[in-house]
């Protein structure tokens, strides 16, 4: 028995001694000192003994266990210790292993940020189809074929009765066509003008807002944009209202708001007057009803529409429309 | 609409500075889009008296003058053809800067002392005459600094003039708007002129053939008017309002345009043939010249004006110019007519020709305006070419247009206002527009506006009055309570912004692309006539060809887009769009317009960092693209199906995206003729286009919990040689076939060609994952099913053990 202690001790601190990291260590401790371990074992068998050689054994026994576990627990400290080491003195300034993410488009986030607000207010999204019919345009819009309004837009036409559509407006018609009041949506979309220099490209986004139901007023116009403009520019943000000219509200009104750049001092960016237009709003025109059915002495409503990248430019101070569909990284990148 | 203040002042008193004025406006619906001063320097100016004029000793064309300029006597050369002696000119004197910046000096001039400049109007800013130096009044007392005699202090103003509001595109118009506001009186100028020649019906008449086309035509003659320049107070104002002085009676129509908004015309009266006018329509193919020399090609759609023989003007559109006025002429008959502004509008659209008078006219005159516009213009001509106007005025009103009486209730205004407004409140707001009020009952008011208020025709018109003078700013504010719709939401927001930030996370970067392309992109990628990618929706009017038919893929734009940014120097390119293509259902019914989305990939998808080398894209990375996206969209049980129907790939490397049926889209590698004929260089591109609508039909939207398996798993190995042509999905198909449940997983860890094994061959590490969801699997059953496996791949395949 003792020899066999002996035998065990010399065994176990060799294999000890090529213990160099954690998973050998464990192997180690399963091997002797786990409860089916060689040591355990040892221990286990004592009692086999005859009584007078059980103390001195035991003695020799218990001493082995209590070496090994103690020389297991140095190495475990030394080998965790050297874990730790592994780590020390690294460059944390090294730039780290980075997935290079994709950017969403400028365009994109406004919209969305537009959106967000007034379905926050209860608005529901829709869309409408590009190409539309002259009627969905510009008829059913209270602009008659010979209406000086069709100058303000210069229009891609694909027939004569098929054309792009030039405003989110048309989306209205359909929706109010498609549903009877309580009417409350808000539509982003590109929409296309024939107009293409420094300050226009051929096409760009709108979004299109329309609320119709009974008791609906100017008022309630004004809550709502003074609203959304704190929402999307900050609380702070003055807003005035003045008399304006679409052929499908009345009465119609500009949005303007304190020029975001020069807090309403007046720089080059409003042309000193320190208001920039950013939305073309008004009272739904009782002519436009009559196209979609609904009795103007009972519904009242309100519509509105607002040109994209000109929110997106004021808010990220880009100052070239024509950047947005450049479509440059070193552009998109920054978004 | 331009104006300056001074001509403003003339119609109604203005006490705020012009910046107050500017903003009063703005907020009553007229917005004033520029302010800018008149910058009008005249130091060192001074009216300058020619005593004497010499030849140039050396020149021919140049004046020696000798000019009182007050206080001394200077010596000035000058060329200017109208020099003389006797008249007054600006003269500056040393120090003094012109218009141009151009400093006085005192200098030698072809040998000969010029001691200052005798003046063109240009030079001193004032018009852009530079036909010899500006003639003075004789009154001005020689020597006194100009700045004391000419117009001081003026601001010029850019108003935005909408189209309901034709009335406002003239002095008075703006003036009306203004007294409206302050409560100021508006002064009329002038216009009773002097009659004294014999009576006008003796003289011409008037026959309207086309009385729906010209309601009202009113004319005037003036008899041995003295043609010449007009004086430079009119020339200056038609000069500010954008107008070229032409000659005194010319300039006078345009000026009472300019001031009264009434268009007008002056014919030769000697050469109205048997001096009748007459309009009518003209006919299809007839020809005409008008004044700019151009001869046109009329319609039906235009309207005439004619003499006893032939056309004289297009009416409300452009004189011509066998009648116009000219330095000959003696007599002159003034029109003032009202025409129907669609009749003007289809007119000016065919010719494609747009004047002051046809936008005023096509957007609405006043009708009750023409004969105050014409004594206007008769008592100005009177005045500054003299003549003698005859008696009476010719006034054909066949069917006189009565003001419509339209009812205003109270009660509508404040409820779509939001207001509560009382009835005196609205009369008030009413009466200072000029419109007649009368009160009819509790909530009901009558009111009938003025002639030149075109835009007043309904109760809602009336409101919106209100409304501006009440002043936008003191409408209440209110949050109005949304009603809940149950409409259901739209789709489109919610997957498209889910593709968006998928594509993001992966390292797209998305771009937006025109709707239009052109359709020679659409051919490069190898389209053939007939082929839906064909099928343009095609624009009658486009800008370019590049932008002239609608897109049947995204493609074409991200490659535009890739081109773009490879030539600005970008090495590693990931790209997507989300939108919509076009497909044409002829001329009368809309497009089909439908969803996709597409990517686009060149370059190293991995450059060299300190970690890791760099790699260049292959296929995988896109097809790993679009299984990735597919995945997170809940579409199970897709394939790639080999050589893809879309033309622009290489059929090397291609494949349409499949789910049962349905086509959800295709990826592949560019073909290098498409990137040859594209001019898109070297570099390898891998893209891919989905249909969002397929995507959408085979989307799973109600995902459910698969609990996990409790039993430990264990993972076999193996390594095949199999001919090249076979695809791995077969292989994994036969493992699944022969392992049945068991199998949880299979991962191809390793694709090997080359060095060791032979040129049409290639190995294929499989690992299998092995699992139960009922027991612990035992080694041994494992080891059997594996060999079992492997049989199976071998004798079906051919091939072999690595």
């Amino acid at each position: 028995m003792r020899d066999q202690i002996k035998e065990l001790e010399a065994r176990a601190l060799k294999d000890l001694e090529a213990v160099n990291d954690g998973v050998a260590l464990e192997k180690f401790r399963v091997t002797y000192l786990g409860k089916k371990g060689l040591v355990t074992a040892l221990m286990r068998n004592l009692g086999k003994l005859p009584p007078e050689e059980r103390p001195e054994v035991g003695r020799e026994a218990n001493l082995l266990k209590k070496k090994l576990t103690e020389k297991f627990e140095a190495l475990k400290n030394r080998i965790e210790e050297q874990g730790q080491r592994a780590f020390r003195g690294i460059d944390v300034t090294l730039p780290g292993r980075k997935p290079e993410l994709g950017h969403l488009h400028p365009i994109t986030q406004t919209i969305n940020d537009v959106c967000d607000i007034f379905q926050r207010m209860g608005f529901r999204v829709v869309k409408g189809p590009n190409v539309e019919l002259d009627y969905y345009n510009f008829e059913a819009l209270n602009i008659p074929k010979d209406h000086p309004a069709r100058d303000m837009q210069d229009t891609f036409y694909i027939s004569d009765t098929l054309l792009l559509r030039t405003h989110t407006s048309p989306i209205q018609i359909r929706v109010m066509e498609a549903q009877k009041p309580p009417v409350s949506i808000i539509a982003p979309g590109k929409v296309y003008r024939r107009d293409s220099d420094v300050s226009h490209t051929p096409m760009f986004h709108q979004v299109e807002g329309l609320l119709v139901d009974k008791g609906v007023s100017f008022a309630d116009l004004k809550g709502t944009l003074i609203s959304f403009v704190h929402q999307m520019f900050g609380k702070e943000t003055g807003v005035r209202f003045r008399p304006s000219f679409f052929p499908f509200t009345e009465p119609s009104a500009e949005v303007d708001i304190q020029c975001v750049l020069c807090g309403g001092a007046g720089c080059r960016t409003c042309g000193q007057t320190g208001w920039l237009e950013i939305l073309g709003s008004g009272m739904v025109d009782p002519a436009v009803y009559g196209f979609v059915d609904y009795d103007p002495e009972v519904y009242t409503g309100f519509a509105f529409g607002m040109g994209i990248e000109r929110i997106a430019m004021l808010r990220y101070g880009i100052d070239d429309i024509q950047m947005f569909f450049k479509n440059e990284m070193r552009f998109l990148r920054q978004f | 609409m331009k104006t300056n203040l001074h001509w403003l002042k003339e119609f109604v008193d203005i006490q705020m500075d012009v910046h107050e004025l500017a903003h009063m406006l703005t907020m009553t619906g007229l917005e004033v889009e520029t302010i800018d001063p008149l910058d009008l320097r005249f130091d060192k100016i001074v009216v300058g008296l020619i005593k004497e004029v010499r030849q140039h000793p050396e020149a021919d064309r140049l004046f020696v003058c000798d000019v009182d300029a007050g206080k001394k006597s200077i010596q000035v050369v000058c060329g200017a053809p109208n020099t003389e002696a006797g008249m007054k000119a600006p003269l500056a004197l040393p120090g003094a800067v012109l218009a141009d910046g151009r400093k006085v000096r005192e200098g030698k001039i072809r040998g000969v002392i010029s001691a200052g400049v005798l003046l063109a109007e240009d030079e001193l800013g004032l018009t852009d005459d530079h036909s010899g130096i500006m003639i003075l009044d004789h009154d001005w007392p020689t020597g006194t600094e100009l700045s004391e005699l000419m117009p001081r202090d003026d601001w010029i103003m850019e108003i935005g003039i909408t189209p309901n509001r034709p009335d406002c595109a003239s002095v008075i118009g703006i003036a009306r708007e203004i007294a409206a506001v302050t409560g100021g009186e508006i002064r009329m100028p002038s216009s009773k002129p002097r009659e004294e020649g014999p009576d006008v019906e003796s003289l011409a008449s008037i026959s309207l053939l086309d009385p729906k086309g010209c309601p009202r035509y009113v004319a005037r003659v003036i008899q041995g008017a003295r043609l010449g320049p007009s004086p430079f107070w009119m020339r200056y104002r038609l000069h500010l309002g954008g107008i070229r002085s032409i000659n005194n009676v010319v300039d006078v129509t345009n000026y009472v345009l300019l001031e009264l908004g009434q268009p007008l015309h002056a014919f030769d009266y000697d050469r109205l043939r048997g001096h009748k006018i007459e309009v009518r329509r003209a006919e299809a193919g007839e020809r005409f010249t008008t004044l700019d020399g151009q001869t046109r090609e009329l319609s039906e759609e235009v309207l005439l004006i004619c003499d006893a023989e032939r056309p004289v003007a297009i009416a409300g559109i452009m004189g011509g110019l066998n009648s116009e006025i000219f330095e000959g002429t003696q007599h002159v008959l003034l029109e003032s007519a009202f025409f129907d502004p669609r009749t003007i509008r289809r007119g000016a659209k065919h010719l494609g020709l747009s004047t002051e008078a046809s936008y005023r006219f096509e957007r609405g005159a006043d009708i009750g305006g023409v004969v105050r516009a014409a004594d206007r213009a008769a008592y100005l001509i009177q005045e500054i070419a003299g003549g003698k106007v005859a008696k009476g005025i010719l006034d054909e009103y066949p069917e006189r247009r009565e003001q419509p009486v339209i009812e205003l209730r109270i009660s509508e205004t404040n409820k779509v206002l939001g207001t509560g407004f009382n009835a005196s409140d609205v009369a008030r707001c009413l009466r200072s527009l000029e419109m007649e009020v009368e009160s009819k009952g509790e909530d009901t008011l009558q009111v009938v506006a003025p002639t030149y208020r075109v835009d007043i025709l309904r109760e809602i018109d009336l409101i919106e009055e209100v409304a501006r003078m009440g002043g936008y700013q003191n409408i209440p504010v209110r949050t109005p309570s949304v009603r809940a719709s149950e409409e259901e939401r739209y789709w489109e927001l919610d997957l498209s912004d889910r593709v968006r930030w998928v594509m993001a996370s992966m390292g797209y970067t998305e771009v937006i692309t025109y709707g239009f392309i052109s359709p020679r992109v659409v051919e490069a990628l190898g389209a053939a006539p007939g082929e839906p990618l064909m099928n343009f929706v095609r624009l009658l009017n486009p800008l370019t060809l590049e932008q002239s038919v609608m897109r049947t893929s995204l493609l074409p734009g991200l490659l535009v887009a890739a081109k773009q940014n490879l030539s600005y120097g970008e090495k590693s390119l990931k790209l997507f769009e989300w939108g919509r293509v076009f497909f044409s259902k002829g001329t009368k019914d809309l497009p089909e317009e439908k969803y996709q989305v597409a990517a686009l990939l060149s370059g190293p998808v991995s450059l060299k960092k300190w970690y890791t080398e760099e790699r260049k894209a292959d296929f995988y990375d896109i097809k790993g693209a679009v299984e990735a996206l597919l995945e997170n969209l809940g579409v199970e049980g897709f394939r790639f199906k080999g050589v893809a129907e879309f033309p622009a790939y290489n059929p090397e490397a291609s494949a349409d995206i499949e789910v049962g049926d349905a086509v959800l889209g295709h990826v592949g590698v560019l073909h290098n003729d498409v990137k040859e004929r594209l001019d898109l260089g070297k570099s390898d591109f891998f893209a891919f286009e989905l249909h969002v609508d397929a995507v959408r039909s085979v989307m799973t939207t109600d995902k459910k919990f698969t609990p996990f398996a409790r039993f430990p798993a264990v993972h076999r190995d193996i390594s095949i040689v199999v001919a090249k042509d076979i695809e791995s999905l077969a292989i994994e198909r036969l493992i699944k076939e022969e392992g049945g449940r068991l199998i949880e997983s299979i991962e191809i860890f390793d694709v090997y060609e080359g060095k060791g094994i032979s040129p049409n061959e290639k190995a294929l590490g499989f690992r299998i994952c092995y699992r139960s969801t009922e027991r612990t699997l035992d080694g041994e059953e494992v080891n059997i099913l594996h060999e079992r496996i492997i049989d199976r791949i071998r004798e079906q395949t051919g091939g072999r053990l690595r």
